[in-house]
């Protein structure tokens, strides 16, 4: 019950009298359990739109409607995951989700934080690790429980900015499971907006794609990914439609890497001719 | 576990056993004679070895350090007890040697304990309520930039300035030296809790905050829960000096204006040219200054211990 809609988002920062446009005209609309991911290269605005969408940043132009109602600040109706800097280093592991958990209605209306802490380690797989502050974890024990959190705190909507971009390719591909996995397993599905500059990762993730473009970053396209749930990462990566459609988000990926490179090499040259 | 000895710790050890052998055997010069003293001096001899094996037992990793300093202490002890106890080879007057010093503890052992419960009791008054106010002003003032850029200005011409001067009103204007004091204590101590407030909100990695505030967590929990601890490596760092400016500053009031305490003993006995009392108190603060950092340090590993070790 709960969708997204980003309509005309627009970021304009005001830079010593210039004016750098981060994101131009942005509008999407995700449904009810819909699993979007944006991906594109740096630069590109797409943690800026975590971030307008999250609260923690004001549009110039435009707003965000969550369920139809405007977002005006963070709040826990949104659950966010950032890629290694949310949690806090001086709580442990139970600290950092009682902690959310006492900010959220739902847990402290109902008195079960500590339960429902408990229950949210023990569901990925650290209940060792209950009393283990987040320095002497690995990064990948320090995202799962960044997710044990935000799932913990049972939002409408999850917001992920690159939450796997600094794991290993083996942990990386272990978390994407757990996270398809908790995702799935809830009785509705939450909306989520996952950022990603990884194409497999998308796909695999993801029931739509919206690519985007920088300089002003705007939406590109927005493709359908119909593979059906749950996936296999095997079968998956060897179907022809897999393979198509990754050599397509591909080549927009890359076409457009390739403009900016000859952009970049045109003002060089420019800039050398003018000196 | 074993204790293992290296090369140095025997070097402690055989000085130590040398030292105490030389303070009880052989003769102390004609002035420099007492023999309570060169009892408690023994004493302490025998205190600091067993200290060291203990040291040595209970932190064996730190067992190069801990022998360091032990052997400095081992190699300055007989050299103070050879030139001034037996030889007297400088003024006996202005440098007395151990037993005459150790004799003042036996002695004046009362007005020692009554002048570190006073001075102890100034510190601690002054010292909490700076740690009271400047904490909580500092974090609010890291958190909300345009006040800080108020206060900023302000607080660099004002912290400058050596709390001492503010001696002569501050015992005019409040009514008992107690009160005086505990103020100019406070006022060390405040500027360097401040500013580790301060800064160790601008060091807090704003994604943390970011963090934070996806949580929709109230100003109070923000400043509570999150500015606080994430500034606390700073602070302590802010409390350190703090601690050492305060104890300068009441040692020095002590000195001008007192009628008891530490630094008011050293500068009593000062005036009247008793020499082994004022090494006494020296001595004094210092072992009060060592296990007073002892306890400060212990207090910010715990509360420290979340950071990488």
């Amino acid at each position: 019950m709960a969708t997204i809609d980003l309509k005309d988002i627009s970021m304009v920062y005001g830079l010593n009298g210039t004016s750098h446009t981060a994101l131009d005209t942005v509008s999407v609309h995700i449904s009810d359990g819909d699993f979007i991911a944006l991906i594109g290269p740096s630069g590109c605005g797409k943690s800026t739109i975590i971030d307008i969408v999250s609260g923690l940043k004001k549009p110039t132009g435009g707003e965000v409607l969550i369920d139809n109602v405007p977002v005006t600040g963070p709040g826990t109706d949104r659950g966010t995951v950032f890629q290694d800097y949310s949690l806090f280093p001086w709580m442990t592991v139970f600290e950092n989700i009682r902690f959310a958990l006492e900010h959220t209605e739902g847990a402290a209306l109902k008195g079960t934080i500590d339960t429902d802490a408990q229950k949210y380690i023990d569901l990925v797989g650290l209940g060792k690790f209950r009393d283990a502050y987040p320095n002497t974890l690995s990064g990948g024990m320090r995202q799962r429980v960044s997710i044990a959190r935000m799932f913990s705190m049972d939002p409408k909507v999850f917001l992920m900015d690159e939450p796997f971009g600094a794991l290993d390719s083996l942990n990386r591909i272990y978390m994407q499971d757990l996270l398809l996995h908790l995702w799935a397993q809830g009785e509705k599905q939450k909306t989520v907006l996952f950022v990603t500059h990884d194409v497999d990762e998308a796909l695999l993730l993801s029931d739509r794609i919206a690519v985007m473009s920088p300089s002003p970053g705007k939406i590109k396209e927005i493709i359908d990914i119909p593979f059906a749930r749950p996936r296999c990462r095997k079968t998956l990566a060897a179907s022809a439609e897999y393979i198509e459609l990754k050599s397509h988000l591909l080549s927009i990926l890359y076409c457009e890497m390739l403009d900016d490179i000859e952009r970049q090499e045109q003002k060089l040259t420019g800039s050398e001719t003018a000196a | 576990m074993t204790l293992k000895l290296s090369a140095e710790g025997y070097g402690v050890i055989a000085l130590f056993i040398a030292t105490l052998l030389l303070a009880v055997a052989m003769p102390d010069a004609p002035n420099q004679v007492s023999p309570s003293g060169t009892i408690l001096f023994a004493g302490v001899l025998v205190f600091l070895l067993a200290a060291f094996l203990a040291s040595l037992y209970f932190h064996p990793k730190e067992s190069q350090a801990v022998s360091d300093i032990f052997l400095l202490i081992a190699i300055l002890a007989p050299l103070w007890e050879i030139a001034f106890g037996k030889l007297s080879l400088l003024d006996p007057l202005l440098f007395p040697g151990p037993a005459r010093v150790f004799a003042v503890f036996g002695n004046d052992y009362e007005l020692m304990l009554q002048g570190l419960v006073s001075s102890l009791a100034l510190l601690g008054a002054g010292y909490a309520l700076a740690l009271a106010t400047a904490i909580p002003i500092g974090l609010y003032l890291g958190w909300r930039k345009r006040l800080f850029n108020v206060a900023y200005p302000l607080a660099k011409a004002i912290s400058p300035i050596p709390p001492t001067a503010y001696l002569p009103y501050t015992i005019v204007l409040l009514p008992s030296f107690a009160s005086a004091s505990i103020f100019l204590i406070f006022i060390s101590a405040f500027w360097p809790i401040l500013i580790g407030a301060v800064y160790g909100v601008f060091s807090i990695d704003y994604r943390l905050i970011n963090s934070a505030k996806t949580l929709g967590i109230s100003e109070k929990d923000m400043i509570k829960k999150v500015l606080f601890p994430g500034a606390l490596p700073s602070i302590f760092s802010g409390a350190m000096i703090a601690f050492i400016l305060s104890f300068i500053t009441l040692t020095v009031a002590e000195m001008l204006a007192a009628t008891s305490g530490l630094g008011w003993y050293i500068q009593y006995n000062h005036d009247f040219a008793n020499y082994d009392k004022v090494v006494a108190g020296i001595i004094l603060v210092a072992v009060v200054v060592i296990v007073l950092m002892y306890f400060f340090d212990r207090i910010q590993s715990y509360c420290l211990r979340w950071q990488t070790p």
